[in-house]
């Protein structure tokens, strides 16, 4: 427990220190019901009253928005965490500190993600329900298999930001490298198109990339939509994909230490 | 003194491209980011269209056409308001105090001392990709009259974009802090500005004609040339105000940043 302890003060620091940004924390939760409703609306008007389209209800695609969109206020990942501390040298006292860095990074951006968790989640999905309706979880156990799932898909979605931080060993500036990271998780991982009505051979691309794991695997169980080998399956691949990037991303940390040079102190 | 304001102007224009440009390789790279970033929301629209043909009646490249001219003003309207979009900052660094030792015109030296060049090619560049590729397939006959509407048109975009953020610079003398008004005005109101307002809601049609008029930046434009059925849900004469509605905006905002100019405090720095 002692051993956690530093890592617990660092999440809960990053938690309270997200409530001194109240007006906008506001116009956040603001701006995901209105993505999801303008979803919503687009996908209103496609069905045009068709009770389904490929076996899919609007009810589905609805559920898809609302637990994708409001996953993804809850995955908070801040993509800068280390290019920023290497751009301005302070990783040097940093790698002299008796915590590790990473674990670090990890407890300050889940420590944010309960905020978001308890404070733009909820909000957010509660207020759309009122409006828009969301399909029940196919069964108990689900809803609980999808928490699991969710869980990890966030376990993706970070170890895909950790590799894209370690380029910051080499480039100056990696604003262009996230941003172009960010429009790959956007299309990709089924939060503004459902992968449903993806072109086959898109389908057949996103297969082997981790984005499919990060939302629309937790949506799928959620909706009763895979049987329980496929959920094993779907889990083996969420951890197949966490455990390859996060190697993927050591391997660059250590070659980048090497590298690393701090100007000045 | 009138070829002395042009000069001024060009030598901003050359020291601002300058600075922007001076690492090429980062240059090229955030133009890129920029780009894609922008052409997310229309590869997802394409992919949902490859599904479902048509949204309430527009096909895939008469959603580009829309896009386009979203795409198109933004970039333009980008290279001279960017002064107007970090106004915030500039007031909050103390850096309006400077401007306003110079002698030259306040609004002349924040439309010139900066311009966001990866942000006019990354959305001028994305509009004008959309307008090639969908022009010429939606049937629109492109005459003298066509053209003219059409430029006319892109002005009173780039016109009513500029005033609403010159109305919300103008905020900022009084309030110091505006981002969030921003993002919720302006931002969060682009949104739906990319498709047909007619699929949205009535509250929000409501808000996209008359309040923050982002319907008069593309969607009537694009209905002038287009005729799609769904215009029959809005007066005709819609579809020609754009350029009236830009002048008139534009000048009411100018004339509420000259009130408001005098009760410029500085922050101190």
């Amino acid at each position: 427990m002692t051993k956690l302890s530093p890592y617990l003060a660092f999440a809960r620091k990053s938690f309270l220190g997200r409530s001194a940004y109240r007006f906008d924390h506001f116009m956040g939760i603001l701006s995901t019901v209105l993505r999801i409703f303008i979803f919503w609306e687009i996908y209103r008007a496609l069905y045009g009253g068709r009770a389904e389209v490929d076996g899919i209800t609007i009810t589905m695609v609805a559920t898809n928005f609302i637990l994708s969109l409001g996953l993804e206020s809850v995955f908070y990942v801040n993509d800068y965490y280390l290019p920023s501390r290497i751009q301005n040298g302070s990783i040097a006292t940093e790698l002299l500190l008796p915590v590790n860095i990473h674990g670090r990074m990890l407890a300050d951006n889940l420590g944010h993600a309960l905020f978001q968790l308890l404070f733009h989640f909820v909000p957010a999905v509660a207020f759309s329900v009122l409006f828009i309706r969301i399909a029940a979880p196919a069964e108990l156990s689900m809803a609980f298999l999808f928490l699991l799932s969710a869980f990890l898909g966030y376990g993706v979605l970070w170890t895909v930001s950790f590799v894209a931080q370690m380029l910051s060993f080499w480039l100056i500036n990696v604003w262009s490298v996230m941003t172009i990271k960010n429009v790959f998780v956007n299309v990709l991982s089924g939060s503004m198109i459902p992968l449903w009505f993806m072109p086959d051979w898109m389908r057949g691309v996103i297969r082997f990339t981790p984005f499919s794991s990060i939302y629309f695997t937790p949506v799928q169980i959620y909706l009763g939509q895979l049987s329980l080998t496929e959920i094993l399956c779907g889990f083996g691949v969420q951890v197949f994909w966490i455990l390859a990037l996060f190697l993927a991303g050591m391997l660059l940390w250590k070659k980048g230490q090497k590298k690393l040079v701090v100007q000045g102190g | 003194m009138k070829n002395d304001t042009l000069h001024l102007a060009g030598v901003y224009t050359r020291t601002v491209m300058k600075s922007w440009f001076q690492y090429n390789v980062d240059a090229v790279l955030r133009v890129l980011a920029v780009f894609l970033r922008e052409a997310t929301g229309i590869v997802v629209i394409y992919f949902t269209l490859l599904k479902f043909d048509t949204l309430n009646g527009w096909n895939i490249y008469e959603l580009l056409f829309l896009y386009s001219l979203l795409f198109l003003t933004y970039g333009i309207f980008i290279v001279f308001f960017t002064g107007l979009r970090d106004f915030g900052k500039t007031v909050r660094d103390g850096g309006f105090d400077r401007f306003i030792l110079r002698p030259r015109g306040l609004l002349f030296q924040l439309i010139f001392s900066n311009a966001d060049w990866f942000a006019a090619i990354g959305h001028g560049g994305l509009g004008i990709v959309l307008f090639v590729v969908s022009a010429g397939n939606v049937g629109i006959r492109w005459n003298p009259r066509t053209v003219i509407y059409y430029l006319a048109a892109v002005a009173g975009g780039i016109l009513i974009q500029g005033a609403i953020f010159l109305f919300l610079a103008s905020l900022n003398i009084y309030l110091l802090e505006t981002d969030s008004l921003k993002s919720l005005l302006y931002w969060n109101m682009r949104r739906f500005a990319g498709y047909p307002i007619s699929i949205f809601h009535k509250a929000i049609q409501f808000c996209m004609i008359y309040v923050v008029p982002f319907a008069f930046v593309n969607y009537f434009p694009a209905q002038y040339l287009l005729r799609k059925e769904d215009m029959a849900g809005y007066p005709a004469v819609y579809m020609y105000l754009t350029p009236a509605i830009g002048v008139c905006l534009y000048l009411a905002a100018y004339g509420f940043w000259r009130y408001s100019i005098r009760f410029y405090k500085s922050s101190g720095n």
